[in-house]
């Protein structure tokens, strides 16, 4: 099955100013993928890439196994802000979609906007953030794609909002056959819907893979007080910090760790990425990773 | 896609629309005062001199005010074409972010672009088309009575022109807000440009594209003129009115009797002292005494449909080029 998205030295500049550098990854099809990072870190200009709205500088980057074109009807983009046109109304946002979209669901595009409660004959300016982001999540949707980029769809929500949308995002995958690449700089929102994360930070991919595995190969220990040079072997460590007594580490193992004198606990996702999004995460780490 | 096109411009164009409408149903209902008064004034048998008595005459009767808004309309549309259609067309959507919207869907940029492109060129020429058709057969009588359609800013409000214009200030308008991306920038800048667009077309367009008529004839003893001295090198240069009845006049300058351009050294009388402020009559002796010539080139009123047809020729050619490096703009460097 080809990836929903591989990138290779991917490097996007604006000018003197790099938005992405370097960037190498390989996204599987079929998954729900969260892009998190804080802000400016890049993720929107990793998903206009992705869309075709901006051309690389350098490096290679192929969305379901082409170089990405803008007007392709097989990647559906939300982009951030959601949006639309405010003096059309709801109904003529989808009247435009089946214009210009040969693969135009209009069944569904219709069920989807009766079913999150929007009024066909308002004028898209007059909708609040949260059901314009539901406007704009239903067109880029209606148009059946293999492929859809959500660029920040919650950041103007509130949480009841929130989950309306990512309620709806689920319903979406659920009926199969899309992939969702949806950036976010809150990891608990991704986490509920997510089984896939790339993590970004000053313009760079710290890490990225499953939900599952992440948490699972990701410890936190505690024991008395070590020099960063007398740990151990086997495990790569992510994120360290010391007291006169005591040294606190993130560390990366598949295996499990047996010496008894660090105390292991169970990490959570947020707790991996945000140990990644740190900036003392070194790069040596990074680089084993993809 | 031209369902999108027309959507997003339709009240625009309605509005737009409706006012010239309303204008060329004035010019209708006024049609028969302007036919009456060229035929009670004589114009049809008219000759030289006389025809500018009828000229005068029609003037004062006829619905001047009209005539001069007409002419006005013409020459402003295309400005207020290529501001407010064209510019904000898609630097709006650059500012607010839709483009993001409407490229994510199945659509070329570049077809969207040329749909854009051909809906508002095609509503601007049109536009300018049809009020320039019912003025050009309105004001016809009273040009015909004056010569003056020949005169730039008449010529630029008859016949073909005005549509070239309109178009070209549109896709002039739509480019400039595509690469500015800010359409209240976008909007200043179309305006200034397309008035430079039309100040250049008028110098340049009889300079290059039509064929002037020099004419060289004797100074006639009456003729009124203009004469001024160098104070350092006591040099006169005389300045004629060139005015030719029917002709766009591109240069007058005196000549002498071998027909070249007059200079010399002038008569101390000419210089100008405080005990004789003004012309004396032994300066203007002098200057008789020189047997000047006065040399006209104008592009006679014959040319005026070939330079129409030339210069609607030239502004649309400029229009297609300007579209067609709007296309690969938006192909090539929006990103």
């Amino acid at each position: 099955m080809t990836d929903a998205l591989t990138a290779e030295s991917l490097t996007k500049r604006y000018g003197r100013r790099t938005a992405l550098s370097d960037c190498n990854l390989s996204v599987p099809a079929g998954h729900v993928v969260g892009l998190v990072g804080p802000n400016g870190a890049g993720k929107s200009t990793l998903l206009q890439l992705a869309c075709g709205l901006l051309e690389p500088t350098a490096g290679r980057l192929e969305v379901l196994g082409v170089r990405p074109v803008s007007g392709s009807p097989r990647v559906g983009f939300v982009a951030q802000d959601t949006p639309v046109y405010p003096g059309m109304t709801v109904a003529e946002h989808l009247r435009l979609g089946a214009h210009v979209n040969p693969s135009w669901d209009a069944g569904f595009a219709e069920r989807r906007i009766a079913q999150v409660g929007l009024d066909p004959t308002q004028k898209a300016g007059k909708l609040s953030g949260g059901q314009r982001a539901q406007l704009a999540l239903t067109v880029a949707a209606a148009k059946r794609p293999d492929l859809l980029l959500l660029d920040e769809p919650l950041a103007a929500l509130d949480p009841l909002a929130r989950r309306a949308f990512l309620q709806g995002l689920m319903e979406l995958t659920a009926e199969g056959g899309v992939s969702v690449v949806m950036s976010s700089h809150l990891v608990a929102d991704l986490e509920r819907v997510c089984d896939h994360v790339i993590v970004l930070a000053a313009s760079r991919v710290r890490v990225a893979g499953e939900v599952d595995e992440l948490i699972g190969s990701h410890h936190r220990l505690t024991g008395p007080r070590r020099e960063p040079d007398e740990l151990g072997h086997g495990w790569a460590v992510v994120e360290q910090s010391h007291t006169d007594a005591q040294s606190t580490l993130m560390v990366r193992s598949t295996a499990p760790i047996d010496d008894p004198t660090w105390k292991v606990a169970r990490v959570d996702l947020e707790d991996v990425v945000l140990a990644y999004m740190s900036e003392s995460a070194p790069h040596w780490v990074l680089e084993g990773q993809r | 896609m031209i369902w999108l096109a027309w959507r997003q411009s339709r009240a625009q164009v309605l509005t737009v629309a409706i006012v010239l409408l309303a204008f060329v149903i004035a010019l209708l209902v006024t049609w028969g005062q302007v036919a009456d008064v060229a035929r009670d004034a004589g114009l049809a048998g008219c000759q030289g001199g006389a025809c500018g008595a009828v000229s005068r005459a029609m003037f004062v009767q006829v619905a001047w005010v009209l005539y001069y808004a007409g002419t006005g309309v013409l020459l402003v549309l295309p400005v207020l074409l290529g501001t407010f259609w064209g510019a904000p067309m898609v630097a709006r959507e650059l500012e607010t972010g839709t483009y993001r919207f409407i490229f994510s869907q199945s659509v070329r940029r570049d077809g969207w672009l040329l749909m854009k492109l051909s809906i508002g060129g095609g509503a601007a020429a049109l536009c300018a088309g049809l009020v320039s058709l019912v003025l050009t057969w309105w004001a016809g009588p009273v040009d015909r009575a004056g010569g003056t359609r020949i005169e730039p800013l008449i010529f630029t409000a008859r016949g073909l022109v005005p549509i070239g214009y309109a178009a070209l200030a549109f896709v002039l308008g739509v480019l400039i807000g595509l690469v500015l991306r800010r359409t209240l920038v976008a909007m200043a800048v179309t305006l200034l440009a397309v008035v430079a667009v039309q100040v250049g077309v008028a110098v340049v367009l009889p300079t290059v594209l039509a064929r002037p008529v020099t004419t060289i004839s004797a100074l006639a003893p009456n003729a009124s003129f203009g004469l001024s001295v160098d104070h350092a090198t006591g040099e006169a240069h005389v300045d004629i009115d060139g005015h030719v009845p029917d002709g766009w006049v591109l240069s007058a300058t005196a000549v002498t009797s071998t027909g070249v351009d007059f200079h010399g050294k002038a008569d101390p009388s000419c210089l100008p002292s405080p005990a004789t402020p003004g012309v004396t009559g032994e300066c203007l002796a002098w200057v008789r005494a020189r047997h000047l010539s006065q040399k006209i080139t104008y592009v006679p009123e014959s040319e005026f449909w070939p330079l129409q047809w030339r210069g609607f020729g030239v502004l649309a050619v400029l229009a297609l080029g300007l579209a067609g490096f709007a296309l690969w703009w938006i192909r090539r460097r929006l990103t």
